[in-house]
Protein backbone atom coordinates (compact mmCIF):
# COMPACT_ATOMS: atom_id res chain seq x y z
CA UNK A 1 0.00 0.00 0.00
CA UNK A 2 2.02 2.87 0.46
CA UNK A 3 4.94 1.68 -0.49
CA UNK A 4 3.02 0.30 -3.34
CA UNK A 5 1.87 3.92 -5.12
CA UNK A 6 2.33 6.40 -7.10
CA UNK A 7 1.42 9.43 -6.68
CA UNK A 8 0.89 10.74 -10.24
CA UNK A 9 -2.36 8.55 -10.35
CA UNK A 10 -3.81 10.99 -8.14
CA UNK A 11 -5.73 12.54 -11.00
CA UNK A 12 -8.40 9.65 -11.33
CA UNK A 13 -11.23 11.79 -10.06
CA UNK A 14 -14.26 10.91 -12.43
CA UNK A 15 -17.02 12.88 -10.28
CA UNK A 16 -18.38 15.52 -13.48
CA UNK A 17 -18.95 18.30 -11.28
CA UNK A 18 -19.35 20.70 -15.08
CA UNK A 19 -22.09 18.03 -16.30
CA UNK A 20 -24.16 18.09 -13.06
CA UNK A 21 -24.83 21.71 -13.79
CA UNK A 22 -25.39 21.27 -16.91
CA UNK A 23 -28.04 18.77 -16.03
CA UNK A 24 -29.53 21.63 -13.91
CA UNK A 25 -29.67 24.10 -16.75
CA UNK A 26 -30.92 21.14 -19.30
CA UNK A 27 -34.02 20.07 -16.67
CA UNK A 28 -34.35 24.23 -16.47
CA UNK A 29 -34.62 24.31 -20.73
CA UNK A 30 -37.38 21.07 -20.31
CA UNK A 31 -39.38 23.28 -18.05
CA UNK A 32 -39.49 25.79 -19.86
CA UNK A 33 -40.05 24.68 -23.09
CA UNK A 34 -42.92 22.85 -21.94
CA UNK A 35 -44.21 25.97 -20.11
CA UNK A 36 -44.32 27.35 -23.05
CA UNK A 37 -46.14 24.35 -24.95
CA UNK A 38 -48.74 24.69 -22.28
CA UNK A 39 -49.66 28.82 -22.23
CA UNK A 40 -49.69 28.16 -25.77
CA UNK A 41 -51.06 24.78 -26.72
CA UNK A 42 -54.60 25.11 -28.62
CA UNK A 43 -57.02 22.21 -28.68
CA UNK A 44 -60.44 23.08 -28.69
CA UNK A 45 -63.19 19.89 -28.03
CA UNK A 46 -63.55 18.63 -31.59
CA UNK A 47 -60.99 20.66 -32.79
CA UNK A 48 -57.48 20.17 -33.87
CA UNK A 49 -54.05 21.55 -32.19
CA UNK A 50 -52.75 24.53 -32.45
CA UNK A 51 -50.03 27.04 -30.85
CA UNK A 52 -50.97 30.59 -29.87
CA UNK A 53 -50.11 33.00 -27.70
CA UNK A 54 -53.47 32.97 -25.58
CA UNK A 55 -56.49 36.20 -25.56
CA UNK A 56 -55.85 38.40 -22.76
CA UNK A 57 -58.83 36.69 -20.80
CA UNK A 58 -57.66 33.16 -20.93
CA UNK A 59 -54.21 33.85 -20.54
CA UNK A 60 -54.72 34.50 -16.86
CA UNK A 61 -55.81 30.98 -16.03
CA UNK A 62 -52.95 29.51 -18.07
CA UNK A 63 -50.33 31.15 -15.56
CA UNK A 64 -51.84 30.09 -12.91
CA UNK A 65 -52.59 26.24 -13.94
CA UNK A 66 -48.85 26.51 -14.81
CA UNK A 67 -47.61 28.25 -11.81
CA UNK A 68 -50.06 25.65 -9.61
CA UNK A 69 -48.10 23.16 -11.70
CA UNK A 70 -44.62 23.95 -10.88
CA UNK A 71 -45.34 24.35 -7.33
CA UNK A 72 -47.08 21.23 -6.52
CA UNK A 73 -44.81 19.19 -9.06
CA UNK A 74 -41.46 20.48 -7.60
CA UNK A 75 -42.89 20.14 -4.03
CA UNK A 76 -43.18 16.31 -4.57
CA UNK A 77 -40.07 15.90 -6.55
CA UNK A 78 -38.36 16.80 -3.77
CA UNK A 79 -40.28 15.91 -0.84
CA UNK A 80 -39.93 12.28 -2.88
CA UNK A 81 -35.70 12.67 -2.95
CA UNK A 82 -35.91 13.88 0.75
CA UNK A 83 -37.83 10.33 1.72
CA UNK A 84 -35.86 8.16 -0.71
CA UNK A 85 -32.79 9.33 0.91
CA UNK A 86 -33.52 9.72 4.33
CA UNK A 87 -34.71 5.97 4.29
CA UNK A 88 -32.44 5.10 1.68
CA UNK A 89 -34.53 3.15 -0.46
CA UNK A 90 -35.46 4.10 -3.65
CA UNK A 91 -39.56 3.10 -4.14
CA UNK A 92 -40.20 5.45 -0.94
CA UNK A 93 -42.07 8.34 -2.55
CA UNK A 94 -44.95 10.64 -0.47
CA UNK A 95 -47.94 8.54 -2.36
CA UNK A 96 -46.10 5.24 -1.93
CA UNK A 97 -45.60 5.82 1.36
CA UNK A 98 -49.21 7.02 2.31
CA UNK A 99 -48.25 10.80 3.02
CA UNK A 100 -50.16 11.52 -0.10
CA UNK A 101 -53.50 10.28 0.76
CA UNK A 102 -52.69 10.87 4.56
CA UNK A 103 -53.00 14.46 3.16
CA UNK A 104 -56.16 13.80 0.96
CA UNK A 105 -57.48 12.52 3.99
CA UNK A 106 -57.28 15.44 6.24
CA UNK A 107 -58.46 17.72 3.85
CA UNK A 108 -61.40 15.36 3.61
CA UNK A 109 -62.23 15.59 6.91
CA UNK A 110 -61.88 19.04 7.27
CA UNK A 111 -64.20 19.77 3.55
CA UNK A 112 -66.48 17.75 5.31
CA UNK A 113 -66.70 19.51 8.69
CA UNK A 114 -66.75 22.79 6.80
CA UNK A 115 -69.96 21.65 4.81
CA UNK A 116 -71.51 20.29 8.43
CA UNK A 117 -70.87 24.03 9.41
CA UNK A 118 -72.17 25.66 6.93
CA UNK A 119 -68.97 26.38 4.71
CA UNK A 120 -68.36 26.10 1.31
CA UNK A 121 -65.30 24.07 -0.29
CA UNK A 122 -61.84 25.13 1.57
CA UNK A 123 -59.13 27.43 -0.17
CA UNK A 124 -55.89 25.90 -0.69
CA UNK A 125 -54.17 28.24 1.98
CA UNK A 126 -56.58 26.70 4.76
CA UNK A 127 -56.81 23.51 3.39
CA UNK A 128 -52.62 23.29 3.73
CA UNK A 129 -53.09 22.82 7.85
CA UNK A 130 -55.74 19.70 7.95
CA UNK A 131 -53.39 18.47 4.76
CA UNK A 132 -49.91 18.48 6.66
CA UNK A 133 -51.66 17.02 9.56
CA UNK A 134 -52.84 13.80 7.68
CA UNK A 135 -49.87 13.69 6.00
CA UNK A 136 -47.43 13.71 8.74
CA UNK A 137 -49.63 11.58 10.42
CA UNK A 138 -50.33 8.83 7.74
CA UNK A 139 -46.56 9.25 7.30
CA UNK A 140 -45.62 9.13 11.30
CA UNK A 141 -47.69 5.89 11.30
CA UNK A 142 -45.70 3.92 8.23
CA UNK A 143 -42.44 4.85 9.86
CA UNK A 144 -43.85 3.96 13.16
CA UNK A 145 -45.03 0.46 12.25
CA UNK A 146 -42.53 -0.20 10.07
CA UNK A 147 -39.48 0.38 12.46
CA UNK A 148 -37.76 -2.75 13.74
CA UNK A 149 -34.27 -2.46 15.62
CA UNK A 150 -31.97 0.02 14.05
CA UNK A 151 -33.83 1.65 11.95
CA UNK A 152 -37.32 1.26 9.32
CA UNK A 153 -37.33 -2.17 7.50
CA UNK A 154 -36.79 -1.30 3.80
CA UNK A 155 -39.72 -4.14 2.95
CA UNK A 156 -41.86 -2.90 6.16
CA UNK A 157 -41.59 0.28 4.78
CA UNK A 158 -43.47 -0.28 1.50
CA UNK A 159 -45.87 -3.09 2.83
CA UNK A 160 -47.16 -0.76 5.57
CA UNK A 161 -47.02 2.40 3.17
CA UNK A 162 -49.65 0.49 0.74
CA UNK A 163 -52.29 -0.34 3.47
CA UNK A 164 -51.80 2.55 5.36
CA UNK A 165 -52.50 4.36 2.04
CA UNK A 166 -55.31 1.94 1.05
CA UNK A 167 -56.70 2.91 4.50
CA UNK A 168 -56.60 6.81 4.25
CA UNK A 169 -58.38 5.95 0.79
CA UNK A 170 -61.10 4.57 2.10
CA UNK A 171 -61.15 7.25 4.93
CA UNK A 172 -61.60 9.60 1.86
CA UNK A 173 -64.36 8.08 -0.06
CA UNK A 174 -66.03 7.21 3.74
CA UNK A 175 -66.24 10.85 4.07
CA UNK A 176 -66.94 11.60 0.08
CA UNK A 177 -70.19 9.51 0.97
CA UNK A 178 -71.14 11.54 3.82
CA UNK A 179 -71.23 14.78 2.04
CA UNK A 180 -74.27 14.90 -0.48
CA UNK A 181 -74.51 13.31 -3.90
CA UNK A 182 -73.99 17.60 -5.35
CA UNK A 183 -70.76 18.31 -3.80
CA UNK A 184 -69.60 14.85 -4.55
CA UNK A 185 -68.03 15.74 -8.02
CA UNK A 186 -66.27 18.20 -6.91
CA UNK A 187 -64.41 16.30 -4.66
CA UNK A 188 -63.92 13.49 -7.13
CA UNK A 189 -62.24 16.33 -9.67
CA UNK A 190 -59.66 17.21 -6.81
CA UNK A 191 -59.63 13.35 -5.58
CA UNK A 192 -58.05 12.54 -9.32
CA UNK A 193 -55.44 14.80 -9.03
CA UNK A 194 -55.99 18.51 -10.87
CA UNK A 195 -54.58 21.63 -11.72
CA UNK A 196 -56.33 24.01 -10.96
CA UNK A 197 -57.00 27.34 -13.16
CA UNK A 198 -58.46 29.60 -10.86
CA UNK A 199 -56.22 30.42 -7.61
CA UNK A 200 -56.40 33.49 -5.65
CA UNK A 201 -53.08 35.70 -6.13
CA UNK A 202 -52.10 34.54 -1.75
CA UNK A 203 -52.75 31.18 -2.12
CA UNK A 204 -50.40 30.37 -5.53
CA UNK A 205 -47.82 32.51 -3.63
CA UNK A 206 -48.01 30.08 -0.36
CA UNK A 207 -48.22 27.04 -2.83
CA UNK A 208 -45.33 28.24 -4.46
CA UNK A 209 -43.31 29.38 -1.49
CA UNK A 210 -43.31 26.23 -0.16
CA UNK A 211 -41.16 24.45 -2.82
CA UNK A 212 -38.61 27.55 -2.63
CA UNK A 213 -38.39 26.91 1.37
CA UNK A 214 -38.29 23.26 1.12
CA UNK A 215 -34.71 23.54 -1.30
CA UNK A 216 -33.51 26.21 0.78
CA UNK A 217 -33.61 24.02 3.61
CA UNK A 218 -32.92 21.02 1.89
CA UNK A 219 -29.36 22.27 0.67
CA UNK A 220 -28.64 23.41 4.26
CA UNK A 221 -28.60 19.87 5.12
CA UNK A 222 -27.24 18.90 1.78
CA UNK A 223 -24.02 17.63 3.42
CA UNK A 224 -25.88 16.04 5.85
CA UNK A 225 -27.77 13.95 3.49
CA UNK A 226 -25.03 13.21 1.44
CA UNK A 227 -23.03 12.10 4.48
CA UNK A 228 -26.75 10.04 5.33
CA UNK A 229 -26.26 7.53 2.92
CA UNK A 230 -23.73 5.65 4.99
CA UNK A 231 -25.41 3.10 7.19
CA UNK A 232 -27.18 5.02 10.60
CA UNK A 233 -24.28 3.44 12.80
CA UNK A 234 -21.66 5.21 10.08
CA UNK A 235 -23.28 8.05 9.47
CA UNK A 236 -22.98 9.01 13.44
CA UNK A 237 -19.58 8.00 13.62
CA UNK A 238 -18.55 10.65 11.17
CA UNK A 239 -20.59 13.60 12.89
CA UNK A 240 -23.70 13.24 11.71
CA UNK A 241 -27.23 14.34 13.70
CA UNK A 242 -28.76 11.05 12.75
CA UNK A 243 -32.11 11.50 14.55
CA UNK A 244 -32.60 15.45 14.09
CA UNK A 245 -31.84 14.92 10.40
CA UNK A 246 -34.45 12.67 9.90
CA UNK A 247 -37.50 14.25 11.83
CA UNK A 248 -36.35 17.37 10.07
CA UNK A 249 -36.64 15.97 7.13
CA UNK A 250 -39.79 14.11 7.30
CA UNK A 251 -41.66 17.14 8.98
CA UNK A 252 -40.26 18.94 5.69
CA UNK A 253 -41.36 16.08 3.12
CA UNK A 254 -45.05 15.92 4.74
CA UNK A 255 -45.15 20.06 4.44
CA UNK A 256 -43.98 19.77 0.95
CA UNK A 257 -46.60 16.94 0.17
CA UNK A 258 -49.27 18.43 2.35
CA UNK A 259 -48.88 22.06 0.35
CA UNK A 260 -48.83 19.69 -3.01
CA UNK A 261 -51.77 18.07 -2.15
CA UNK A 262 -53.43 20.74 -1.29
CA UNK A 263 -53.41 22.78 -4.23
CA UNK A 264 -53.85 19.71 -6.96
CA UNK A 265 -54.99 16.70 -4.82
CA UNK A 266 -53.10 13.29 -4.62
CA UNK A 267 -50.70 12.95 -7.94
CA UNK A 268 -49.18 9.25 -7.63
CA UNK A 269 -46.09 8.59 -8.62
CA UNK A 270 -44.55 12.05 -9.29
CA UNK A 271 -42.45 12.09 -6.42
CA UNK A 272 -41.20 8.83 -6.76
CA UNK A 273 -40.05 9.29 -10.39
CA UNK A 274 -38.92 12.89 -10.65
CA UNK A 275 -36.09 12.10 -8.37
CA UNK A 276 -35.05 8.79 -10.10
CA UNK A 277 -34.40 11.37 -12.86
CA UNK A 278 -32.96 13.84 -11.11
CA UNK A 279 -30.09 11.70 -9.36
CA UNK A 280 -29.70 10.12 -13.05
CA UNK A 281 -28.63 13.21 -15.01
CA UNK A 282 -27.16 15.71 -11.30
CA UNK A 283 -25.40 13.26 -9.80
CA UNK A 284 -26.85 11.82 -6.34
CA UNK A 285 -25.19 14.55 -4.01
CA UNK A 286 -27.93 16.93 -2.98
CA UNK A 287 -26.65 20.46 -3.79
CA UNK A 288 -27.57 19.13 -7.22
CA UNK A 289 -29.90 16.43 -6.89
CA UNK A 290 -32.18 18.88 -4.81
CA UNK A 291 -32.49 21.68 -7.20
CA UNK A 292 -32.64 19.00 -9.71
CA UNK A 293 -36.04 16.83 -8.30
CA UNK A 294 -37.44 20.21 -7.55
CA UNK A 295 -36.81 21.16 -11.32
CA UNK A 296 -37.71 17.00 -12.27
CA UNK A 297 -41.05 17.41 -10.32
CA UNK A 298 -42.08 20.67 -11.89
CA UNK A 299 -41.48 19.32 -15.60
CA UNK A 300 -42.96 16.20 -15.14
CA UNK A 301 -46.17 17.98 -13.70
CA UNK A 302 -46.31 20.49 -16.54
CA UNK A 303 -46.07 18.02 -19.16
CA UNK A 304 -48.59 15.44 -17.38
CA UNK A 305 -51.26 18.73 -17.53
CA UNK A 306 -50.12 19.95 -21.20
CA UNK A 307 -50.56 16.16 -22.34
CA UNK A 308 -53.42 16.34 -20.41
CA UNK A 309 -54.98 19.33 -22.45
CA UNK A 310 -54.83 16.88 -24.97
CA UNK A 311 -56.15 13.72 -23.58
CA UNK A 312 -59.83 14.53 -24.26
CA UNK A 313 -62.08 11.61 -24.52
CA UNK A 314 -65.39 13.72 -24.51
CA UNK A 315 -65.88 14.18 -20.78
CA UNK A 316 -63.19 17.38 -20.78
CA UNK A 317 -59.42 16.63 -20.22
CA UNK A 318 -58.11 14.09 -18.36
CA UNK A 319 -56.97 14.98 -15.19
CA UNK A 320 -53.09 14.95 -15.24
CA UNK A 321 -53.28 13.11 -11.41
CA UNK A 322 -54.92 10.09 -13.78
CA UNK A 323 -52.02 10.27 -16.53
CA UNK A 324 -49.30 10.40 -13.75
CA UNK A 325 -50.80 7.38 -11.94
CA UNK A 326 -50.95 5.71 -15.06
CA UNK A 327 -47.51 6.54 -16.76
CA UNK A 328 -46.16 6.12 -12.76
CA UNK A 329 -47.58 3.28 -12.11
CA UNK A 330 -45.74 1.19 -15.20
CA UNK A 331 -42.63 3.13 -14.22
CA UNK A 332 -43.09 1.66 -10.94
CA UNK A 333 -42.93 -1.88 -11.70
CA UNK A 334 -40.23 -1.40 -13.92
CA UNK A 335 -37.84 -0.10 -11.09
CA UNK A 336 -39.31 -2.63 -8.30
CA UNK A 337 -37.93 -5.28 -10.93
CA UNK A 338 -34.97 -3.60 -11.29
CA UNK A 339 -34.31 -3.08 -8.07
CA UNK A 340 -31.85 -5.77 -6.39
CA UNK A 341 -30.09 -4.49 -3.84
CA UNK A 342 -32.89 -1.78 -2.12
CA UNK A 343 -30.11 0.88 -2.48
CA UNK A 344 -29.98 4.21 -4.71
CA UNK A 345 -27.35 2.61 -6.63
CA UNK A 346 -27.73 1.53 -10.07
CA UNK A 347 -31.24 2.45 -10.48
CA UNK B 1 -7.92 23.38 20.53
CA UNK B 2 -4.60 22.37 20.31
CA UNK B 3 -4.86 18.70 18.92
CA UNK B 4 -3.05 16.19 21.57
CA UNK B 5 -3.11 12.39 22.19
CA UNK B 6 -6.40 11.15 23.35
CA UNK B 7 -6.80 9.69 27.04
CA UNK B 8 -9.03 6.94 27.15
CA UNK B 9 -11.05 5.85 30.36
CA UNK B 10 -13.37 3.04 30.87
CA UNK B 11 -15.39 2.75 34.02
CA UNK B 12 -17.12 -0.19 35.40
CA UNK B 13 -18.92 -0.03 31.44
CA UNK B 14 -21.98 -2.47 31.26
CA UNK B 15 -23.81 -2.30 28.25
CA UNK B 16 -26.98 -4.88 26.79
CA UNK B 17 -29.02 -5.66 24.50
CA UNK B 18 -32.34 -6.38 25.33
CA UNK B 19 -32.27 -8.77 28.27
CA UNK B 20 -28.46 -10.00 27.60
CA UNK B 21 -25.56 -8.60 29.33
CA UNK B 22 -22.78 -8.34 27.11
CA UNK B 23 -20.25 -6.41 28.76
CA UNK B 24 -19.95 -7.12 32.83
CA UNK B 25 -17.61 -4.62 34.32
CA UNK B 26 -14.98 -3.51 32.27
CA UNK B 27 -12.56 -1.09 33.34
CA UNK B 28 -9.08 -0.37 31.78
CA UNK B 29 -7.25 3.01 30.99
CA UNK B 30 -4.84 4.13 28.23
CA UNK B 31 -2.94 7.10 27.01
CA UNK B 32 -1.17 8.61 24.19
CA UNK B 33 -0.78 6.71 20.98
CA UNK B 34 -0.72 2.99 20.58
CA UNK B 35 -2.26 -0.15 18.54
CA UNK B 36 -4.15 -2.17 21.03
CA UNK B 37 -5.58 -5.10 19.83
CA UNK B 38 -8.86 -6.40 21.26
CA UNK B 39 -8.86 -10.62 20.97
CA UNK B 40 -11.57 -12.61 22.44
CA UNK B 41 -13.49 -15.61 21.29
CA UNK B 42 -16.99 -14.46 18.96
CA UNK B 43 -19.50 -13.23 21.21
CA UNK B 44 -17.24 -11.99 23.80
CA UNK B 45 -18.45 -8.44 23.61
CA UNK B 46 -15.63 -6.92 21.22
CA UNK B 47 -17.72 -5.33 18.95
CA UNK B 48 -20.14 -4.15 21.70
CA UNK B 49 -17.09 -2.62 23.74
CA UNK B 50 -15.59 -0.78 20.42
CA UNK B 51 -19.24 0.54 20.04
CA UNK B 52 -19.64 1.95 23.81
CA UNK B 53 -16.24 3.33 22.81
CA UNK B 54 -17.42 5.32 19.73
CA UNK B 55 -20.10 6.60 21.93
CA UNK B 56 -22.63 4.64 19.67
CA UNK B 57 -24.10 2.76 22.77
CA UNK B 58 -25.15 4.06 25.69
CA UNK B 59 -23.69 1.98 28.36
CA UNK B 60 -26.11 0.84 30.82
CA UNK B 61 -23.79 1.49 33.96
CA UNK B 62 -20.50 2.89 33.86
CA UNK B 63 -18.57 5.18 31.29
CA UNK B 64 -16.21 5.57 28.98
CA UNK B 65 -14.45 9.02 29.12
CA UNK B 66 -12.07 10.54 26.29
CA UNK B 67 -10.24 13.15 27.87
CA UNK B 68 -12.22 12.54 30.96
CA UNK B 69 -15.70 13.47 29.02
CA UNK B 70 -18.28 10.73 28.39
CA UNK B 71 -18.36 10.08 25.06
CA UNK B 72 -22.16 9.07 24.60
CA UNK B 73 -22.91 12.74 25.65
CA UNK B 74 -20.16 14.42 23.55
CA UNK B 75 -22.27 16.15 20.99
CA UNK B 76 -21.98 14.21 17.56
CA UNK B 77 -19.52 16.52 15.50
CA UNK B 78 -17.33 17.36 18.74
CA UNK B 79 -17.11 13.65 19.21
CA UNK B 80 -16.44 12.98 15.14
CA UNK B 81 -13.32 15.07 15.20
CA UNK B 82 -11.68 13.32 18.23
CA UNK B 83 -13.36 9.49 16.95
CA UNK B 84 -13.17 7.69 14.08
CA UNK B 85 -15.10 4.29 13.71
CA UNK B 86 -15.27 1.18 11.45
CA UNK B 87 -17.58 -0.97 11.83
CA UNK B 88 -17.57 -4.63 10.49
CA UNK B 89 -19.94 -4.07 7.91
CA UNK B 90 -19.72 -1.24 5.88
CA UNK B 91 -22.99 0.08 4.02
CA UNK B 92 -23.45 2.92 1.85
CA UNK B 93 -26.74 3.33 -0.35
CA UNK B 94 -25.57 5.58 -2.57
CA UNK B 95 -23.53 5.34 -6.12
CA UNK B 96 -20.49 7.67 -4.48
CA UNK B 97 -17.43 7.42 -6.06
CA UNK B 98 -14.33 5.87 -3.44
CA UNK B 99 -12.91 9.42 -3.51
CA UNK B 100 -16.11 10.81 -2.65
CA UNK B 101 -16.93 7.93 0.25
CA UNK B 102 -13.43 9.15 1.48
CA UNK B 103 -14.32 12.49 1.48
CA UNK B 104 -17.24 12.02 3.69
CA UNK B 105 -15.04 11.23 6.02
CA UNK B 106 -14.37 15.11 6.80
CA UNK B 107 -17.90 15.66 7.69
CA UNK B 108 -17.51 17.11 11.04
CA UNK B 109 -13.82 18.56 10.87
CA UNK B 110 -14.51 20.34 7.30
CA UNK B 111 -13.37 19.27 3.70
CA UNK B 112 -9.66 18.87 3.15
CA UNK B 113 -8.42 17.33 0.06
CA UNK B 114 -5.15 16.78 0.93
CA UNK B 115 -5.89 14.61 4.02
CA UNK B 116 -8.16 12.75 1.51
CA UNK B 117 -5.81 11.93 -0.54
CA UNK B 118 -3.50 10.83 2.21
CA UNK B 119 -5.48 8.49 3.12
CA UNK B 120 -6.80 7.18 -0.36
CA UNK B 121 -2.52 6.97 -0.66
CA UNK B 122 -2.08 4.85 2.82
CA UNK B 123 -4.65 2.13 1.68
CA UNK B 124 -3.32 1.89 -1.59
CA UNK B 125 -6.76 3.39 -3.33
CA UNK B 126 -5.43 6.48 -5.52
CA UNK B 127 -5.54 4.44 -8.48
CA UNK B 128 -9.40 3.39 -7.69
CA UNK B 129 -10.32 6.89 -6.50
CA UNK B 130 -12.46 7.53 -9.54
CA UNK B 131 -14.57 4.04 -9.28
CA UNK B 132 -17.95 3.56 -7.71
CA UNK B 133 -18.24 1.93 -4.12
CA UNK B 134 -20.32 -1.22 -5.27
CA UNK B 135 -17.85 -1.67 -8.15
CA UNK B 136 -15.59 -2.25 -5.51
CA UNK B 137 -14.59 -5.51 -3.96
CA UNK B 138 -15.17 -6.40 0.06
CA UNK B 139 -11.89 -6.11 1.21
CA UNK B 140 -11.01 -2.72 -1.14
CA UNK B 141 -14.36 -1.38 0.59
CA UNK B 142 -12.85 -2.50 4.12
CA UNK B 143 -9.76 -0.37 3.01
CA UNK B 144 -12.08 2.82 1.67
CA UNK B 145 -13.72 2.61 4.95
CA UNK B 146 -10.67 2.31 6.77
CA UNK B 147 -9.37 5.70 4.65
CA UNK B 148 -12.28 7.32 5.25
CA UNK B 149 -11.41 6.63 9.51
CA UNK B 150 -7.87 8.32 8.86
CA UNK B 151 -9.30 10.91 6.97
CA UNK B 152 -11.58 11.87 9.62
CA UNK B 153 -8.99 12.05 12.48
CA UNK B 154 -6.83 15.18 11.45
CA UNK B 155 -4.71 15.31 14.34
CA UNK B 156 -4.16 12.20 17.14
CA UNK B 157 -7.43 10.82 18.22
CA UNK B 158 -9.34 7.75 18.66
CA UNK B 159 -9.72 5.20 15.94
CA UNK B 160 -11.37 2.00 16.39
CA UNK B 161 -11.61 -0.87 14.24
CA UNK B 162 -13.82 -4.20 14.01
CA UNK B 163 -11.81 -6.42 12.08
CA UNK B 164 -10.11 -4.43 9.81
CA UNK B 165 -8.03 -7.23 8.43
CA UNK B 166 -11.32 -10.23 8.15
CA UNK B 167 -11.75 -9.39 4.14
CA UNK B 168 -8.00 -8.53 3.61
CA UNK B 169 -5.46 -10.68 1.81
CA UNK B 170 -2.54 -11.09 4.06
CA UNK B 171 -0.48 -8.53 1.88
CA UNK B 172 -2.90 -5.64 2.35
CA UNK B 173 -3.86 -7.30 5.95
CA UNK B 174 -0.11 -6.47 6.72
CA UNK B 175 0.02 -3.08 4.52
CA UNK B 176 -3.27 -1.65 6.57
CA UNK B 177 -1.29 -2.47 10.18
CA UNK B 178 1.97 -1.14 9.08
CA UNK B 179 -0.25 2.22 8.53
CA UNK B 180 -2.79 2.12 11.82
CA UNK B 181 0.54 1.33 13.21
CA UNK B 182 2.69 4.41 11.71
CA UNK B 183 -0.50 6.33 12.94
CA UNK B 184 0.16 5.71 16.30
CA UNK B 185 3.45 7.55 16.21
CA UNK B 186 1.35 10.96 15.90
CA UNK B 187 -0.23 10.39 19.28
CA UNK B 188 -3.39 8.16 17.84
CA UNK B 189 -4.74 5.47 20.00
CA UNK B 190 -5.95 3.04 17.87
CA UNK B 191 -8.20 -0.08 19.26
CA UNK B 192 -8.65 -2.81 16.76
CA UNK B 193 -10.63 -6.09 17.11
CA UNK B 194 -8.51 -8.62 15.21
CA UNK B 195 -9.08 -12.31 15.28
CA UNK B 196 -5.71 -13.40 14.17
CA UNK B 197 -3.26 -13.84 17.53
CA UNK B 198 -0.29 -13.83 15.61
CA UNK B 199 -0.82 -10.56 13.47
CA UNK B 200 -2.25 -9.07 17.05
CA UNK B 201 1.18 -10.28 18.49
CA UNK B 202 3.51 -8.82 15.97
CA UNK B 203 1.73 -5.36 15.62
CA UNK B 204 -0.32 -5.20 18.74
CA UNK B 205 1.69 -3.04 21.67
CA UNK B 206 -1.23 -3.86 23.83
CA UNK B 207 -3.76 -6.76 24.28
CA UNK B 208 -7.25 -5.89 26.05
CA UNK B 209 -8.26 -10.28 26.12
CA UNK B 210 -12.10 -10.42 26.29
CA UNK B 211 -13.92 -13.56 27.99
CA UNK B 212 -17.61 -13.33 28.39
CA UNK B 213 -18.03 -9.67 28.67
CA UNK B 214 -15.32 -9.20 31.05
CA UNK B 215 -11.83 -8.13 30.33
CA UNK B 216 -9.67 -10.64 31.70
CA UNK B 217 -6.07 -9.63 30.87
CA UNK B 218 -5.51 -6.05 29.93
CA UNK B 219 -1.00 -5.14 28.86
CA UNK B 220 2.03 -5.95 27.20
CA UNK B 221 1.05 -8.46 23.69
CA UNK B 222 4.07 -10.77 24.91
CA UNK B 223 2.63 -11.48 28.35
CA UNK B 224 -1.37 -11.68 26.96
CA UNK B 225 -0.61 -14.28 24.43
CA UNK B 226 0.67 -16.93 27.09
CA UNK B 227 -0.42 -20.53 25.91
CA UNK B 228 -2.55 -20.92 29.38
CA UNK B 229 -4.13 -17.90 29.44
CA UNK B 230 -5.05 -18.39 25.64
CA UNK B 231 -6.22 -21.74 26.73
CA UNK B 232 -9.04 -20.52 29.65
CA UNK B 233 -10.43 -18.25 26.62
CA UNK B 234 -10.60 -19.91 23.79
CA UNK B 235 -11.52 -24.00 25.43
CA UNK B 236 -8.18 -24.93 22.87
CA UNK B 237 -4.86 -26.19 23.16
CA UNK B 238 -1.82 -23.25 21.78
CA UNK B 239 1.65 -24.31 21.25
CA UNK B 240 4.97 -22.47 20.22
CA UNK B 241 5.94 -24.36 16.99
CA UNK B 242 8.21 -23.41 13.90
CA UNK B 243 5.76 -23.01 10.45
CA UNK B 244 5.60 -20.99 7.50
CA UNK B 245 4.95 -17.38 8.17
CA UNK B 246 5.01 -14.26 6.31
CA UNK B 247 8.27 -12.19 6.88
CA UNK B 248 6.56 -8.85 8.80
CA UNK B 249 7.74 -5.65 7.87
CA UNK B 250 9.50 -3.82 10.59
CA UNK B 251 8.06 -1.93 13.30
Amino acid sequence: MPVHQDRGLATVNTAPQPRRWLALGALTLALLITALLRLTLDHPPGGGIGFAWPDPEWVRYRWTALANAVSAGGALGLAGLLLQSLLRNPLASPYVLGASSGAGLGIMVSLYLTHRMGGTALPPARATLPALAGSLGALGLVLGLATRRGGPDPVNLLLVGVVVSTLCGAGILFFQYLVPMGLRGEFLTWLMGHVPQATPPADLMLAASLPLAGLAFTLRMAGALDAGALSEEEARSIGVPVNALRLGGFLLAGLLTAGAVAVTGPIGFLGLIAPHLARGMAGPRHATAAPASLLAGAWLLVLADTASQLLDFGTGPMPPGVFTALAGGVLFLVLLHRTRSWTLDGM
Amino acid sequence: MIPHAPRLAVEDLHARYRDREVLRGIRVRHSGGALVAVVGPNAAGKTTLLRCLAGLLRPTRGAVYLDDRPVHRLPARIRARRIAYVPQRPGLYAPYTVRETVALGRYAAGPDPSAVDTALAQTGLLELAGRRWSELSAGQQQRAVIARALAQLGGPGLLLLDEPTAALDLRHALDTLQVLRARTRSGTLVVATIHDLNLAAAFAQEIWLLDAGRLVYAGPADEALRPRRLEAVFQVGFQHRRCLVPVLPEI
